[in-house]
């Protein structure tokens, strides 16, 4: 693997993390992250999403025309989306799990991290590149949103993927740790510690 | 009476930013300065009144069970709502590349500092949720529709410009080298959500 | 090639949309018998997790025909009745309403110009004496629905045998708690709902207020979720909104027990 590919699947988890770095992303890190168990399908789903998403319009760049290419972007997005909710709907052994997923379905179309790689890197780059790109920076939010879920569900309900882990010790659970604005603090802070270790993205 | 009472709710007490968090990756990103923050507003405003209608209007007639009674009674079971996520980001992402083509026109000053946040209005979770919200609301005519969808755009205008103004003014404070620009500005956006909560026990 | 020539882009945006549209629709059509057959048995599988057959896991486990064999075994008979009370039509035993047919009802029963007609709304009777009736309302991002059991009427008032309730996105972990938290849906046990008042049933913070005792003062209040106020409200108002449709029905129902040739149960809890 050369020195660019690697570069375009490092960035985006720490050095050009899309939630902190390029602000993409924010409104389902906010609601996703009450517990670890939404914030990893979220996570997941993202990455699948993400990669599938850029690698298609990647293959497509050259014959999309400029003026429409907004509309393009997202109804291949959503095509693929309402696709897979459809066929995991259909089985038996995957309702269940679709019906997990499901509500995330809206929040998986309007990610801004999906359009916004689509946008800036997929429609200039060969498909190999842009798949990468996609998947590396779905894990890049993923990140972000597990380490913000399990502040949020260790304080907020005291266990950790519903497995009790402060109440036993007579914690109280915090209940504005469950309230998005706790979240938005929180991701605040996180930007605060890597911008103490990367100087360089720090604002004057 | 009820569209004043619907208007105020919609801006302050159901408010996209601060009640539902949606719309977070521009409001965040584009807030630096007033003059931007307001450009973006008006967008914002602008493509909410326009889709919003438009997708009151598909909804009703085409895509809810039974709405395409009116073209023949034949067709009262048809129930083509699986297209509805579709449709209303292709009719969002239509408005968006229109007024994308507009502010390049007309504004390249505007244009260039909105970069790729504009062509992402297509994906601000605050448009497509505003026509989620209204599938949702059932509402009864095309009137209480139009001014939901003002309210929500003036309640988005409204918060992207407060903040943006609270941002200009910080340029003076002292805050931490880390925490300077995008990590305060997530906190301080915590703290006015916390403060928009009193409006929720509102009822009009 | 050039592919800003207005006709490439017309063309283009056009062969998309139909591709796009032929695909899901046909995807859509071609599976909807097998997502129908799925859902009926989520259905099932949740009103007999709502009357205490067993656990809503437990039933996933099972698998599709064993629920619906299981469900076969136990309902007694299954109805319609309008808003005074009167019976409407017999349902076939095997017939559920989904999701899809409550939100219909529930336009019908709020009125307005999506009303298709005058309400039916359904009733399942199992054959241990246990009534199911479901609930439609709108949480914060989506619809939230479910079913509430009865148990038998004793002594004129009604006392809820157990509830379950689902929605379509509600967020994780807060509002999702009304599906995912048996704790909240056991608060529902016992509680009897108010049919002689407006507010029927309410879900409000800290639940009904205690007396000096510790007993509830109220048996028609229960605790919110924290952190979900809308879809606290929105449940409690589809439960307000169901359960007043259904009151001339359940009014009848325990006034039918008074008659003594019925012999009286014991007193829940």
């Amino acid at each position: 693997m050369n020195a660019k590919l690697k570069e375009t699947i490092l960035n985006p988890i720490f050095k050009g993390n899309p939630i902190t770095v390029l602000v993409l992303g924010i409104c389902s890190s906010l609601a996703v992250t009450v517990t670890m168990k939404g914030a990893l399908v979220m996570a997941l789903s993202v990455i699948v999403v993400c990669g599938i998403s850029s690698l298609i319009l990647s293959l497509l760049r050259n014959t999309i025309p400029g003026r429409v290419r907004i509309i393009v972007q997202l109804v291949v997005v959503a095509m693929m989306v309402i696709l897979v909710d459809q066929i995991l709907k259909s089985f038996e052994a995957t309702y269940a799990i679709d019906k997990q997923l499901s509500v995330y379905i809206g929040l998986i179309i309007t990610n801004c991290i999906v359009m916004g790689r689509i946008e800036a890197f997929a429609l200039g780059n060969k498909p190999w590149p842009s798949f990468l790109d996609g998947v590396a920076n779905g894990a890049g939010y993923g990140m972000i949103l597990l380490i913000v879920a399990f502040f949020r569900e260790l304080l907020g309900s005291g266990t950790l993927f519903g497995v009790d882990i402060l109440n036993r010790l007579g914690y109280v659970p915090n209940n504005l740790v469950i309230l998005p604005p706790f979240a938005l603090i929180l991701i605040g802070c996180i930007v605060w510690v890597q911008r103490s270790i990367q100087k360089d993205l720090q604002e004057k | 009476m009820e569209y004043l009472s619907l208007f105020v709710k919609s801006i302050f007490v159901d408010n996209m930013i601060f009640a539902y968090f949606l719309g977070m990756c521009s409001f965040l990103a584009v807030s630096k300065n007033v003059k931007t923050a307001a450009g973006l507003g008006v967008a914002v405003i602008f493509v909410l009144l326009v889709t919003l209608p438009i997708n009151y209007l598909l909804n009703r007639f085409v895509l809810s069970p039974g709405a395409l009674q009116w073209l023949s009674p034949s067709l009262a079971d048809v129930d083509l709502s699986f297209l509805s996520f579709i449709i209303f980001i292709a009719v969002i992402a239509a408005i968006v590349q229109i007024v994308e083509m507009v502010v390049e026109k007309y504004s390249p000053s505007l244009y260039s500092s909105l970069g790729i946040f504009l062509p992402l209005i297509a994906v601000n979770c605050a448009i497509l949720g505003g026509s989620l919200f209204m599938q949702q609301k059932d509402f009864v005519n095309l009137g209480e529709a139009t001014v939901y969808a003002l309210g929500s755009g003036i309640g988005w205008f409204l918060a992207i410009v407060s903040l943006a103004a609270i941002r200009e003014k910080m340029a003076y404070s002292n805050v931490p080298k880390a925490l300077k620009g995008l990590g305060i500005t997530f906190i301080t956006v915590g703290l006015m959500g916390i403060a928009f909560m009193t409006f929720m026990g509102i009822s009009l | 090639m050039n592919t800003n020539n207005n006709l490439y882009t017309v063309i283009y945006t056009t062969l998309i949309v139909v591709v796009v549209a032929a695909l899901l629709a046909f995807v859509s059509q071609s599976l909807k018998a097998k997502q129908d057959a799925n859902e009926k048995a989520d259905t099932i599988s949740q009103m007999l997790t709502a009357s205490g057959f067993g656990t809503k896991a437990e039933f996933q486990k099972m698998g599709n025909a064993a629920v619906l064999a299981r469900y076969a075994e136990e309902i007694g008979k299954a109805y319609t009745v309008n808003v005074s009370g009167e019976k409407v039509t017999d349902l076939p035993l095997d017939v559920v309403y989904s999701p899809k047919e409550l939100k219909r009802q529930n336009y019908n029963i709020k009125g307005g110009s999506n009303k298709t007609g005058e309400p039916e709304l359904p009733v399942f009777e199992f054959k241990n004496g246990i009534t199911v009736v479901p609930v439609y309302g709108a949480g914060l991002w989506g619809p939230v629905w479910g079913y509430i059991a009865f148990e038998k009427p004793v002594d004129g008032s009604i006392a809820i045998k157990g509830a379950y309730f689902d929605h379509e996105s509600e967020t994780a972990g807060l509002g999702a708690r009304i599906k995912d938290d048996p704790a909240f849906q056991a608060e529902f046990v016992g509680e009897k709902p108010d049919f002689n008042s407006e507010s029927i049933f309410e879900i409000v913070k800290g639940g009904s207020p205690k007396n000096a005792d510790g007993s509830e003062v109220t048996d028609n209040k229960i605790d919110a979720i924290s952190g979900a106020t809308m879809t606290s409200n929105g449940l409690a108002d589809a439960i307000n909104t169901w359960l007043g449709a259904y009151v001339s029905h359940f009014k009848a129902c325990s006034a039918q027990t008074e008659v003594p040739a019925e012999e009286p149960k014991g007193e829940e809890e």
